[in-house]
């Protein structure tokens, strides 16, 4: 059973930057990837996203190409390991704590959970029975087989309109179905998208059903357009948010708020001593990656003080 | 034994597929769909979907990253 310092679990850029950091702080350190509900390669959520604009240092990269940039800074340091590793539960023991993945069990003075999300599905008759035959959550993986097609998006938030002005780099068509009023991503893409001749927005309406025969040529919407409630296309891509992976913080007592996400303070602490979480899955109002990567590198500095500032380290 | 991979370039499980075979040391046939649309009809006739990676271990279809899956076609 290894003992570290600081158990991080989550392999995506909040866990990584924090991995880094902590390992500058002289923590013995584990990085257990593979907890992403849809099992990301490490790197996490940020690795479907086609274009960051918003990274200082970067004027514009791709997502995978900055998760890898993120990566070797972790894997550069000795003290850092990293294991894709799925882990089952995070118990409390007497000198701290007790991590067990599929493959081992691991002893840690400190955890991080910086387990993020995974991608909200939709439930609506035909979405399950066309997943993948023209119902599609990666826009970025699936969206070069739309090639002069029609498509539809369902979402109104900036990664939909990052998703559907990708998807008009493919389709002759792309209609955002939204529910609410008005779709609200970052100006800047807001204004990308209006001024995209491709790209169609139909607010106020939801997507009741999926049609098709082998593939998707249909969705059913709950109010008219153009005078129908079907609507003709190939494809429909999803971007409905995501649900937060904080079951095993709850198994070990840590506090969530309604949404499910670890309520933590300015220095990233939960309610329980020596458990901090940082990213997508912890209670921040605003989530990039960049605001990820800041507190996860707040949680090493924590655990760091919490051991005792470097005097009783592995 | 023969090996292709269909994928995009900017698929993160592509990359993951494709990172897994070459530390393997397998040797594959990428294959770009979203360049060779006659590649992409060919998978989506040997999968009957749309979502990639496909990998095609001697005509047995795998659909995603599945490591167990994988493992299993290849023999490793």
């Amino acid at each position: 059973m290894g003992k570290y310092d600081f158990i991080i679990i989550g392999a995506g850029g909040t866990g990584l930057a924090a991995a880094m950091y902590g390992a500058r702080l002289g923590l013995k350190t584990l990085v257990l990837g593979k907890s992403h509900g849809t099992e990301l390669p490490v790197g996490g959520v940020i690795t479907t996203t086609h274009l960051v604009e918003n990274y200082p240092g970067f004027i514009k990269l791709s997502g995978m190409e900055l998760a890898e940039k993120i990566e070797k800074h972790a894997r550069s340091y000795e003290l850092v390991t990293i294991k894709e590793e799925k882990v089952i539960s995070v118990k409390k023991t007497k000198e701290g704590f007790e991590i067990k993945s599929e493959n081992d069990s691991y002893k840690s003075k400190t955890v991080l959970f910086a387990t993020g999300t995974k991608w909200r599905k939709l439930d609506i008759p035909g979405s399950n029975e066309f997943e993948n035959k023209g119902v599609h959550y990666c826009a970025l993986c699936d969206g070069p087989f739309f090639k002069n097609k029609i498509v539809g998006l369902v979402g109104g938030s900036d990664s939909a309109a990052k998703d559907a002005l990708l998807l008009s780099e493919y389709a002759k068509k792309v209609y955002i179905i939204y529910r609410g009023d008005k779709i609200h991503p970052e100006p800047i893409n807001l204004n990308r998208v209006e001024q995209n001749k491709k790209i169609e927005v139909v607010n106020n309406t939801n997507v009741l059903e999926i049609k098709g025969d082998k593939f998707v040529n249909e969705v059913i919407l709950d109010g008219d357009y153009e005078g129908s409630k079907s609507l003709k296309l190939d494809g429909i891509f999803v971007a409905i948010g995501h649900i937060v992976l904080s079951k095993l913080a709850k198994e070990l007592g840590v506090k969530t708020n309604e949404k499910g996400e670890i309520i933590v303070d300015r220095m990233t602490r939960t309610n329980v001593k020596g458990v901090y979480a940082a990213g997508d899955v912890a209670d921040g109002e605003f989530k990039q990656l960049i605001t990820g990567v800041a507190e996860g590198c707040t949680a090493a500095y924590s655990a760091y003080e919490y051991i005792g500032s470097g005097k009783n380290l592995n | 034994m023969v090996v292709k991979v269909y994928s995009t370039p900017t698929c993160p499980w592509c990359h993951k597929v494709k990172d897994f075979l070459k530390e393997n040391k397998i040797k594959f046939e990428d294959i770009d769909v979203s360049s060779n649309q006659k590649a992409g009809q060919e998978m989506v006739e040997k999968s009957g979907q749309m979502g990639v990676p496909v990998i095609d271990v001697d005509g047995k279809i795998i659909v995603g990253f599945n490591e167990g899956k994988l493992k299993e076609s290849l023999g490793i």
